[in-house]
């Protein structure tokens, strides 16, 4: 679109960059059409007859370029343009003329150079305005389209934060419950000297340092989730050492892959929650990430826990995740929770491949 | 003076050392006599050692600490051991039962002992107890009642391939009973499932699915329009479906102020 150029840029780079190729492709193809057309009549050959409609064509196409460029506020911007090209149309052809018959007026007046004159000077008037109302309605019509677009785009960008605000909320609920059960633990170990107070406190601040919502922080990644998942799972383990055993399989080539913040943490949280928590045996969380075969990654937290029984209650931090996972990667991003033997669940998130 | 037996169970070991080393600290003459890791070996213990005090924790594995008690009431003095709770706390305060709050506070703690030595003294009278036994059940049920357990379906199970789905029934967009099966069709694909529709009907939230047709029950949320056919039916349109579904005679009258 000729509007891409810098509306402070100077006139004539403004009326040159109105000159697309494909416009003045179309000026030239019906010059020559106009050239074609009119040399059975004409006395000179073909190709004099075209240089002559070729030079009219292109000063209809500056006329009309010009007309739109130029800042006026007497009339309507395309009234100005159907009469740049309007008065243009006798004004070239008569230039035109004059130029051919070096200057010699009454040459030009002669009964076959009138009838020359009459007839390029129409055709030029009328496939102008022809052309000239064509390139108006069509530029209209881009108009609205790029504003269109950009309406799309504001509102899409509007959803966006909103879904984005939404989410710092959500990221800053650290359970209390989790929270003091786990200083209690602290503390036992603290008061009694044991040597661990000091690395579990450690592993303690990891988490909340991870946990809690750092907005300045960029996109946060699997590397980072990692750790956080890593420091939850090794505080419940301290806080139900004969009940929960996890193990890892994370591929460490995905460190770098962004994705939706707590999308690990939560189905960890949830493995403890529902699978192990309420179960007296207890049992292992698999914590997993790979890349699969089409390119996209491939999440999962497999637990061997109580199960979920099909009347509980899904928790809203599966619901929440959900809506993270469609307001980032639409309907290419999924998440699956089925049922493991003899009891567990098996929590998988797919995600799209995204070009690094 | 023989030396006075306690019990302790906590599903979180360090909590248990911890509470013992703090009680050997400010309650010399309390001997721990066992400690329990759940709710069933508490009363297996109890049972066993009949001790005179017992911390139960509240949240506790399969059998919760108030579970336990119920069948201790009567024959010890109970103190439940809760952590961030707000509601437990508030009513054991109500109820004037004794409980402490996890992180352990030695002074909290000092008072909680001098309380129960003093009410060591007295035996405990049948009607104490039964008051006790009436508190404790109605505190179970609002424990039970804030658990994340409904009465209705919330999960569907379907065999996919070769793993068995859980579909949370949001999810769901129909249920269509096909010969022996039910055909459950959701926004990640469709499955056929054992259940009827006849009990699916009676499990599912009422309010949000409802029956509309002898052989399908629809997703009340997916539903875009229903259009009047001849002879008192009725078809259902749902949201990003281009396959309408049935709605029978008997079942007209869901749709009536549409």
């Amino acid at each position: 679109m000729p509007a891409a150029l810098n509306p402070q840029a100077p006139f004539w780079r403004r009326c040159v960059a109105e000159l697309t190729p494909p416009r003045v492709a179309w000026a030239a193809a019906l010059a020559l059409a106009v050239a074609l057309l009119l040399s059975p009549i004409f006395k000179p050959a073909w190709w004099v007859v075209f240089s002559r409609t070729l030079f009219v064509a292109v000063v209809l196409l500056l006329a009309y370029a010009a007309a739109g460029q130029w800042r006026q506020r007497f009339m309507p911007r395309w009234g100005l343009q159907v009469l740049a090209v309007v008065l243009a149309a006798p004004l070239a052809t008569l230039f035109m003329y004059t130029v051919s018959v070096g200057g010699d007026v009454s040459v030009l007046f002669g009964p076959e150079r009138v009838s020359g004159m009459l007839l390029i000077g129409g055709c030029a008037l009328v496939l102008g305005l022809v052309m000239g109302l064509g390139a108006m309605v069509r530029e209209r019509e881009a108009q609205a389209n790029a504003q269109a677009l950009q309406f799309a785009l504001e509102r899409e960008q509007l959803e966006r934060q909103a879904a984005d605000a939404r989410l710092a909320v959500l990221q800053s609920q650290v359970e209390p419950h989790f929270l003091f059960n786990t200083l209690a633990n602290v503390q036992a170990l603290v008061e009694s000297g044991s040597p661990r107070a000091a690395p579990v406190l450690q592993t303690l601040i990891a988490y909340l340092r991870a946990a809690l919502p750092q907005l300045h922080d960029g996109a946060p990644t699997l590397g980072r989730e990692a750790a956080l998942v890593r420091s939850y799972l090794e505080l419940m383990q301290m806080r139900m050492p004969d009940r929960l055993r996890f193990e890892w399989r994370v591929d460490p080539a995905l460190h770098a892959l962004t994705l939706p913040p707590l999308t690990l943490l939560t189905l960890v949280e949830n493995a403890v929650r529902h699978g192990i928590d309420p179960s007296e045996q207890g049992g292992t969380i698999e914590v997993g990430a790979q890349r699969d075969e089409g390119g996209g990654v491939r999440l999962w937290v497999r637990d061997t826990g109580r199960g979920l029984d099909e009347t509980h209650a899904p928790g809203t931090g599966l619901a929440n995740l959900r809506e993270r996972l469609r307001s980032a990667y639409g309907e290419r991003a999924r998440l699956t929770l089925s049922a493991e033997s003899p009891h567990g669940v098996l929590a998988e998130v797919t995600l799209p491949a995204v070009d690094a | 003076m023989p030396d006075i037996t306690a019990l302790i169970a906590d599903d979180e070991p360090l909590l248990r050392e911890r509470l013992a080393t703090l009680l050997a600290r400010c309650w010399p003459a309390l001997r721990i006599v066992a400690d329990a890791r759940n709710g069933r070996e508490a009363v297996e213990l109890f049972e066993t050692h009949a001790p005179q005090v017992v911390f139960l924790d509240v949240h506790m594995p399969g059998l919760s600490g108030i579970d336990a008690a119920r069948s201790m009431v009567g024959r010890t003095l109970i103190v439940f051991v809760t952590a961030f709770e707000q509601y437990a706390v508030a009513a054991f305060e109500q109820g004037a039962i004794d409980y402490l709050v996890k992180p352990f506070d030695e002074a909290r703690l000092a008072q909680t002992v001098a309380r129960l030595q003093q009410r060591l003294v007295p035996p405990v009278t049948p009607s104490d107890a039964a008051a006790m036994d009436a508190l404790l059940e109605r505190l179970a049920g609002e424990l039970r009642s804030r658990a994340p357990r409904g009465a209705h379906l919330q999960w569907i199970k379907a065999s996919v391939g070769s793993a068995l789905r859980l579909i949370p029934v949001e999810q769901v967009q129909y249920l269509r009973s096909d010969e022996k099966y039910t055909l459950v069709v959701w926004d990640g694909g469709e499955a056929l499932i054992r259940k009827t529709i006849r009990d699916l009907a009676d499990e599912l939230d009422p309010g949000r699915f409802a029956q509309i047709h002898r052989s399908v029950i629809v997703n009340l949320s997916r539903v875009s329009q229903v259009t009047r056919g001849v002879n008192e039916t009725a078809d259902v349109h749902l949201h990003g479906r281009t396959e309408t579904l049935p709605v029978s005679r008997s079942f007209l009258h869901l749709f009536r102020q549409m």
